[in-house]
């Protein structure tokens, strides 16, 4: 190995201490985050929950920290009427119109929130446990602001966006943070998506909370599509109250290492999760999902439907768990997880989870890896397509049973049209 | 149109055809029938180009080209097409899809221009009326779901709308109950014409009350035994196929 930065933590160390927020009054809830990722660390290789994915290759990359200015930024076609950007981890109110947000929405930085009277300690708080507690930690020490987005209760507003993008010519770190809470009975629709200015190398370290109100339904719509020299970490927390739905599109198509850990807690009766998410890992690209539910109450039900397509030597783990605790009975769980693999050099592990303290419940899982179907190739090949265009054929079809979700148009649109552009351009390498 | 000389063909070690000679014509309808495990099917398969079929000996000529020589696609936009025994089913492959996609490979091939919309609409409408099939089978997925007798309807639309030079009918008359093999033989017989040839394999003569054949090849053992016109089928049909072999014995 060469190259070691010789105390791996100093970095961020020294990008905590030179930050300048100008948030004092959250200071120590950052002091304390920063404690906390400074014991807790990078991951070590023996981690249960970092088996399949390696960060040595991250921990030797130095990263500068964004300086806390507003620079221009080239943002990509907005794909809801309205979109707030969130430039190397800063909410860039000055790139949207004033008062264009649509009516029953609320979005506040981390100041105005805490001058409304909510504890600092909730804003930044550091979910414990799940693997990526140190990486929440480090987010809360080093997010420059937190964005929050509150849905009030009964509305029903118009699709909104978050762009979170990367920037810079230089390798650089940023620490996204977003807060989304629909209040009770309301239905609302966010997109959340990760770019990046240019193929740069980066850290992107995200950190989403999510608050579900009780009969309210939030659709959270992810696409990480930065460059593929970027490393993305996320922790998503979402909390589920009673017949609350939250409904998840996850699109994993960019970046050079995406992990995720979606944790869900569906807290009161009758609660509900629908997470569906698609990843192509082609080159060397590199995915992890790791999702948790926890059943907590009578009656809740959780879907997990994942897909997976691994190319080149790209590499899929998908590690689903759905817990249903004592007391929470008559709920149902399932999980999915298909994945393909259209070469020999590309992996993909995948485990579903389900354990159960209480007898009453509806639970399944299974876990499929395969290749393209061989007669369906030769079927299509004997009605004249190309066996590139076969290829593509089935492995989109694959892919659709997930994107036929994906119900708000311009992103199920971008989502098909990245995913076609790669397939196109992999069934030419492969086929 | 279709030359197939001392044709042998084997899967791994297996032995399947061993020998065959069979000539077809423009305009000839041909029928081969034969016992399970005869051969009938690896021979429409390797005609078709399917994987895993190793030809080890012989020729065949297409329309004057070495047919063993293309790719399946290639096959297919040169007009060969095989309708096959075990339609394949593809979910999330749209049928219509896959129809157009078909169409334009094939017209390309000769020349023409892709079909818009709105032609390739009135055509498909008027081959699926013809094979009796709802409008709602074009949205689903290719096979997906449909009966034995719907698929087996599926293929022959595929043919109506592609209007192959040479159709290779693989057993397309099995699982089919009386009415449904009368549509698809109607189907079929649609599509017979002086610049068109069919091969039909199956097993049962039955069909061929439905769809006259020209000529009536027994196969056995992976070669061709004995060649007729369709009073030899008949004549099967009465005496089995042991009366063929012990036949070709004697001679």
């Amino acid at each position: 190995m060469s190259a070691v930065v010789a105390e791996p933590l100093a970095q961020y160390r020294e990008a905590f201490e030179a930050q300048q927020t100008g948030q004092t009054f959250a200071e120590p809830q950052r002091t304390a985050a920063f404690a906390r990722f400074a014991e807790l660390g990078f991951p070590a290789p023996r981690d249960e929950a970092w088996k399949y994915t390696n960060l040595r290759r991250l921990q030797s990359r130095r990263f500068r920290s964004p300086a806390r200015s507003t620079p221009a930024v080239e943002l990509p076609a907005p794909l809801a009427p309205f979109r707030l950007p969130v430039v190397d981890g800063l909410p860039r109110w000055d790139l949207c119109a004033p008062g264009t947000a649509p009516g029953g929405l609320r979005l506040r930085s981390l100041e105005q929130t805490h001058r409304d009277g909510e504890s600092l300690g909730a804003l930044l708080r550091v979910p414990p446990g799940g693997g990526t507690e140190g990486f929440a930690a480090l987010n809360a020490a080093l997010s420059p602001d937190l964005l929050v987005v509150d849905v009030d209760a009964g509305a029903q507003p118009g699709p909104i966006e978050i762009t979170v993008m990367a920037t810079g010519d230089e390798p650089g770190m940023s620490h996204p943070r977003i807060l989304v809470r629909s209040g009770a009975g309301s239905d609302a629709r966010i997109i959340i998506r990760h770019a990046s200015d240019s193929g740069t190398e980066r850290l992107v370290n995200a950190f989403v909370e999510v608050e579900v109100g009780a009969d309210a339904t939030l659709h959270l719509y992810r696409l990480l599509a930065q460059g593929e020299r970027c490393f993305h970490l996320e922790r998503v927390e979402a909390t589920v109250a009673q017949r609350g739905r939250f409904v998840m599109h996850d699109a994993q198509l960019g970046a050079g290492l995406g992990r995720i850990d979606l944790n869900v807690r569906l807290a009161a009766p009758g609660a509900a999760a629908e997470l569906t998410g698609l990843f192509l890992a082609d080159d060397a690209r590199h995915f992890d999902t790791h999702v948790h539910v926890d059943h907590l109450a009578v009656g809740t039900r959780s879907l997990q439907d994942y897909r997976g397509i691994a190319a080149g030597r790209g590499r899929g783990v998908f590690n689903g768990k759905s817990v249903v605790h004592e007391g929470a009975q008559q709920s149902q769980a399932r999980q999915t997880s298909r994945n393909l693999l259209l070469s020999a050099s590309a992996e993909i592990d995948t485990k579903p989870e389900l354990e159960i303290y209480a007898d009453d419940v509806k639970c399944s899982h299974g876990a499929t890896t395969g290749r393209l179907d061989p007669a369906a190739l030769f079927y299509l090949r004997s009605r004249g397509l190309t066996a590139s265009e076969a290829r593509a054929a089935l492995t989109r079809a694959f892919a659709g049973a997930v994107l036929s979700r994906m119900d708000h148009e311009p992103f199920a649109t971008i989502v098909h049209d990245l995913l076609d552009g790669r397939l196109a351009r992999l069934v030419e390498v492969t086929g | 149109m279709l030359k197939i000389r001392d044709l042998h063909a084997q899967i791994g070690a297996r032995k399947i055809l061993k020998g065959i000679d069979l000539e077809v014509g423009t305009g000839q309808v041909h029928a081969i029938m034969g016992p399970n495990g005869s051969g009938k099917s690896t021979l429409a398969s390797v005609l078709a180009g399917r994987d895993g079929y190793e030809v080890t000996q012989g020729t065949v000529e297409y329309l004057g080209r070495d047919l063993l020589e293309l790719e399946p696609e290639e096959r297919a936009r040169a007009g060969v097409f095989l309708a096959f025994q075990y339609p394949v089913e593809i979910p999330g492959v749209n049928n219509a899809y896959l129809l157009k996609a078909a169409l334009n490979a094939v017209r390309k091939q000769r020349g023409e221009s892709e079909v818009d919309a709105f032609e390739f609409l009135a055509l498909v409408r008027e081959k699926m009326k013809l094979m009796q099939m709802d409008e709602s089978f074009l949205g689903r997925g290719v096979n997906e779901g449909f009966s034995g007798g719907e698929k087996k309807r599926n293929e022959i639309l595929q043919m109506a709308v592609l209007e192959p030079r040479l159709a290779l009918l693989d057993e397309t008359d099995s699982g089919l109950d009386i009415d449904a093999l009368r549509v698809v033989a109607n189907g079929v017989n649609s599509l017979r014409s002086a610049d068109r040839a069919i091969v039909m394999v199956t097993h049962y003569q039955r069909l061929l009350d439905y769809i006259e054949p020209d000529f009536v090849h027994v196969l056995s053992g992976g070669r061709i035994l004995m060649s007729g016109d369709r009073t030899l089928a008949l004549e099967l049909e009465r005496r089995g196929y042991d009366w063929v072999r012990q036949e070709a014995q004697v001679a």
